[in-house]
């Protein structure tokens, strides 16, 4: 498959079809996102499940791919993208993030071991382009983990997330790996909505702030657990929001550009309650 | 468009984690974990991710900088000056005092700095200035670790490796905060309590990871010799020792047997203030488990008995046959990015790198026949010392690297007096710290993005630093401005193209670091002792044999002293003082970043709620802290974090700093000062109030405690 994702590349970059390739790249062993500007390059173009190519770079609060935009709007940008990335460009774009007209994307399937390693219900893009389609796995109910808590009483699983919870020692790379958390202003930074310089981080406000403020955003990458210092399980808890709002709204984020996220359309001209969403 | 991840090494405290520094046209953008690292494994802490924020500050030095005596106020301020100018004029005045007496100049070294840079700073004191009068932080941190640990085990590292932790059976911290201190090394102990180990914390105020523990010991701070003899005593009246081990592999146990004997757990109590029953019942666990671990910090490291502290701890380790064995052994965090590199190099007044010893002629005559040069034979001074001679007048001219001696040392209007007292100060840092603003010459330093070297974390791993992108102005890698230096002093052996060569020539000369070379390195770090190119590495030490001489493990028997100065009257309060995640020692790199700075902009007191209903303190009242050194404005935080009679101080914070109050007492062999304990007393100050008053006590729970957002809101 890697040779497939390189042969495009290059013929890509060659056709002029894009001006770089935005993909990750292998030296000494290691792994990190790269920008290919030369096809002479790309025999060090790799696929890895461990990294995403859409970061949110800090200190500027602004996605990678936005930077690199804003840096240079005429570059045609050729990504390499999973299906969470491709999902994870469609939001940004829904959100004003990044310019999908500016981005010729290159939709590689995970494989079925890849699948169940990241627990993804979808682990291919939209528009495949090299690889085969691992079968898409419905809702949350193959996955014992959330069975068994959700087997529990409200007490225990209030209890469960309290220890997990306080085990937080306030990286913010949940947030910091998240593509989606871009807000120049995060809820998660300010006094009022839960305590700063203290540890363990107010619970549960510190994190149910960014629960809240992702749920209907959360593409399903996993990163944000990935990157969590202390193993707190938040994929757990994102699959269930994204469940939740898959079942209330009839929505999922990253499949379509023009569909409006439920969040910022129902709140400013009608009521949630007035809203009835499908199957309920 | 240019855009790139160069992988390196975090520059905050000794875990050692590894991440991408995020390049976009020459620009740093961010920060990425990297999974594949063995300690970070795509993880870091809230210092970690924003390590790339002090890099691009505004506030850094870009030229080199020379006070002018002779304005017009006449009381000296910077100019720009080329860097001609600024080496002439620092090596004109270090030959002077050098035909006058070598021993007049002191250099302070650095553990932010690489290895690279720190061996050619203690060769050019060495070599060039001809003084052994070289020392660095680490006298402030872990020089107690080094005494004691050479002393017990003949190697004074940490043991064992990080991720060993996560399959020990029991973990005893001791004087480790370790969630805010080694956040990723937290990671591995909360792993390892998740599979069911046991984990005791010993410590007087309740940290973190209390909230984890199975047993928290809350001795009287400055009382451990006395928990670790209590421990002993316990395995010993219960037969829990282990007779092989410490038959095959130690000596002196008749001596330690002797002196443990009288410290029973209800001695202990008397001593501590330890329930006896749990003292029983935590000695007790660690004794049964298979592999227990200590971890241990500043906590006992830090006092006039440190040395004392952390042979106990060897000692307590070797009587369960708790070492050379995966997941056990006696485990030091290192503080800083490179502290333990720059004691491996030696830039300390007593060893050569590799611990060589300066008064052992063997080794003198082979670091005369590689720098082609005579070396001085006399110890060199401490730290500490350093600024108590400076203060007399005998050391007139000081050379700093990359420290802040003004906020980091105990005693700061003693050491400010000290560095006021010097003839000339020279100080090469990014910024201008507090230290510096008092040189007489500033040379502006690459930071750790700027360039590339090594750093050598607190588990022996030596490990890349990569130049990310180029160094703001003019300023330059220390390894090249100390090159320049020695070559404008006249020496030729500062010859270096690059710091790969440094490394050549230093696994030439230190034992540990034969093996060491950037070929290997660039593929993953190497743990020492690395004795050849072919040596993969020592995950843990002391597997067959102790590294002393006749290769066992010496027990000291240790009476309890009291610290060097205990509450009375007048001062009735124990201060103690210490880190918090937020911030990074002097701050010079953590409070020019805004997400640390918006979580805890300034300092405060933690006074327990009893106290503070004494004293009819309100949450966030402004306070005055007194010791009999000098006294501080702050507020107070109250909170059950710190016991009763016990107050703790972050010592970050150069507008309420800590150090104006601590005890510079030294601990009479390691040198290290009694950070941990001095006696203070507190009153209102009648400063500015907080908007909202709050008759106290407050209530708290632990581990998620209310707090006043007056506190940290202004």
């Amino acid at each position: 498959m890697i040779r497939n994702v390189r042969d495009l590349a290059k013929k890509w970059l060659e056709g002029k079809e894009v001006d770089a390739i935005f993909g990750l790249k292998e030296q000494d062993g290691y792994i990190a996102p790269y920008l290919f500007a030369d096809a002479s390059e790309l025999d060090n173009l790799t696929i890895s499940t461990e990294y995403r190519l859409c970061y949110t770079c800090r200190p500027p609060k602004e996605n990678i791919l936005a930077l690199m935009q804003r840096r240079e709007p005429n570059t045609k940008i050729g990504i390499v993208a999973r299906g969470c990335e491709e999902r994870a460009l469609i939001e940004l774009a829904k959100r004003g993030q990044v310019d999908l007209d500016k981005v010729k994307i290159m939709g590689i399937a995970c494989t079925p071991e890849e699948a169940k390693e990241c627990k993804c219900e979808r682990p291919y893009p939209s528009n495949l382009v090299i690889g085969v389609k691992s079968p898409r796995v419905e809702g949350v109910s193959g996955d014992e983990n959330i069975n068994a808590l959700l087997n529990k009483s409200l007490s225990e699983r209030l209890e469960f997330w309290r220890h997990e919870l306080s085990k937080c020692i306030k990286c913010y790379g949940c947030r910091n790996v998240c593509p989606m958390c871009f807000c120049k202003d995060c809820k998660m930074e300010q006094e009022v909505f839960s305590k700063t310089g203290w540890l363990p981080p107010e619970i549960p406000m510190f994190h149910f702030i960014r629960f809240y403020h992702i749920s209907e955003r959360c593409i399903g990458c996993g990163q944000c657990e990935k990157a969590c210092p202390v193993d707190i399980p938040l994929l757990t808890i994102f699959r269930l929001l994204r469940r939740d709002v898959k079942d209330l709204f009839d929505y999922e984020a990253g499949m379509d550009v023009e569909q409006e996220a439920p969040l910022l359309t129902t709140l400013d001209e009608m009521p949630i309650k007035e809203e009835v969403p499908s199957g309920v | 468009m240019e855009y790139k991840n160069i992988l390196t090494t975090c520059p905050y405290c000794g875990a050692g984690c590894n991440f991408y520094l995020q390049v976009l046209n020459g620009e740093l953008v961010g920060v990425l974990p990297c999974k594949s690292h063995t300690v970070s494994q795509g993880k870091l802490c809230i210092k970690g991710w924003n390590a790339s924020e002090f890099v691009t500050s505004k506030e850094r030095l870009t030229r080199p900088l020379i006070k002018r005596h002779d304005d017009a106020e006449g009381n000296g301020s910077f100019v720009e000056a080329s860097w001609d100018e600024a080496l002439d004029t620092i090596a004109k005045k270090l030959k002077e005092y050098k035909e006058i007496d070598p021993d007049s100049i002191a250099v302070l070294s650095s553990a932010k700095c690489t290895n690279e840079e720190n061996y050619l700073m203690m060769k050019f004191a060495r070599a060039v200035l001809g003084t052994n009068n070289v020392d660095h932080c680490a006298r402030l941190c872990h020089a107690s670790t080094v005494v004691g640990l050479v002393q017990s085990f003949g190697s004074g590292a940490m043991t064992n490796s990080i991720t060993e932790l996560e399959d020990a059976d029991c973990i005893l911290v001791i004087g480790s905060n370790t969630a805010e201190q080694h956040p990723l090394i937290a990671r591995y102990i909360l792993r390892a309590k998740e599979k069911g180990a046991k984990l005791i914390v010993v410590d007087p105020r309740a940290i973190t990871l209390t909230q984890f523990a199975d047993y928290h010991l809350r001795q009287r701070p400055g009382t451990d010799v006395a928990v670790f003899n209590g421990f002993m005593n316990v395995i010993l009246a219960n037969g829990l020792e282990d007779k092989e081990f410490i038959k095959e592999r130690t000596e002196g146990f008749e001596e330690l047997k002797e002196t443990v004997k009288n410290y029973t757990p209800e001695h202990v109590e008397k001593i501590t203030g330890i329930p006896k029953d749990k003292l029983v019942a935590a000695a007790t666990t660690y004794a049964k488990t298979e592999h227990a671990s200590i971890v241990y910090s500043m906590g006992i490291t830090q006092h006039t008995t440190g040395v004392d502290n952390v042979s106990s701890s060897a000692n307590l380790a070797m009587l369960t046959g708790n070492v050379g064995k995966p997941s056990t052994g006696v485990n030091p965090l290192r503080g800083q990015n490179n502290v333990q590199g720059a004691c491996d190099m030696g830039a300390l007044p007593n060893v050569y790198s590799g611990y060589q010893s300066v008064t052992d002629e063997k080794m003198r005559a082979k670091f005369e026949d590689a720098w082609k040069t005579k070396l001085p034979q006399k110890l060199g001074l401490t730290v500490v010392e350093m600024m108590n001679e400076a203060a007399k007048g005998n050391v007139k001219a000081m050379y700093i690297m990359g420290e802040n001696p003004m906020i980091s040392d105990p005693d700061i209007s003693h050491v400010r007096e000290g560095l006021e007292n010097l003839e000339f100060l020279a100080v090469q840092d990014i910024f201008l710290s507090e230290t510096a603003q008092l040189a007489d010459v500033v040379l502006p330093a690459a930071s750790y993005a700027e360039k590339e070297g090594t750093f050598t974390s607190t588990e022996r791993l030596v490990q890349m630093v990569r130049k990310a992108i180029e160094p703001p102005g003019e300023s330059k890698a220390d390894w090249e401005i100390i090159c320049d230096l020695a070559k404008a002093m006249g020496s030729k052996e500062f010859e270096y193209k690059s710091p790969a060569e440094i490394m050549d020539e230093i696994a030439s000369l230190t034992p540990s670091y034969a093996g060491i070379v950037y070929e290997r390195l660039q593929r993953g770090g190497l743990q020492w002792p690395c004795p050849s190119k072919e040596h993969p590495g020592t995950p843990y030490l002391h597997k067959e044999k102790f590294a002393r001489a006749n290769g066992k493990g010496k027990f000291w028997g240790i009476e309890f002293k009291e610290p060097a100065e205990l509450p009375d009257e007048e001062y009735p309060f124990i201060l103690t003082t210490g880190r918090i995640i937020f911030h990074f020692h002097t701050g010079t790199m953590t409070r020019k970043t805004d997400l640390l700075n918006k979580e805890v902009p300034t300092g405060y007191v933690e006074i327990n709620p009893k106290d503070a209903e004494k004293l009819a303190l309100a949450n966030g009242e402004f306070v005055s802290v007194q010791t009999r050194r000098g006294q501080i404005e702050t507020k107070a935080l109250i909170t059950e974090r710190v016991p009763e009679g016990v107050i703790f101080i972050p010592f970050h914070f150069a507008e309420c700093a800590a150090n104006v109050l601590t005890n510079p007492a030294l601990d009479p062999v390691a040198k290290i000062p009694e950070y941990k304990v001095c006696a203070a007393k507190l009153q209102k100050s009648g400063g500015a109030c907080p908007e909202r008053y709050e008759i106290l006590p407050l209530k708290q729970v632990q581990g998620c405690p209310e707090r006043d957002s007056s506190l940290r809101s202004e």
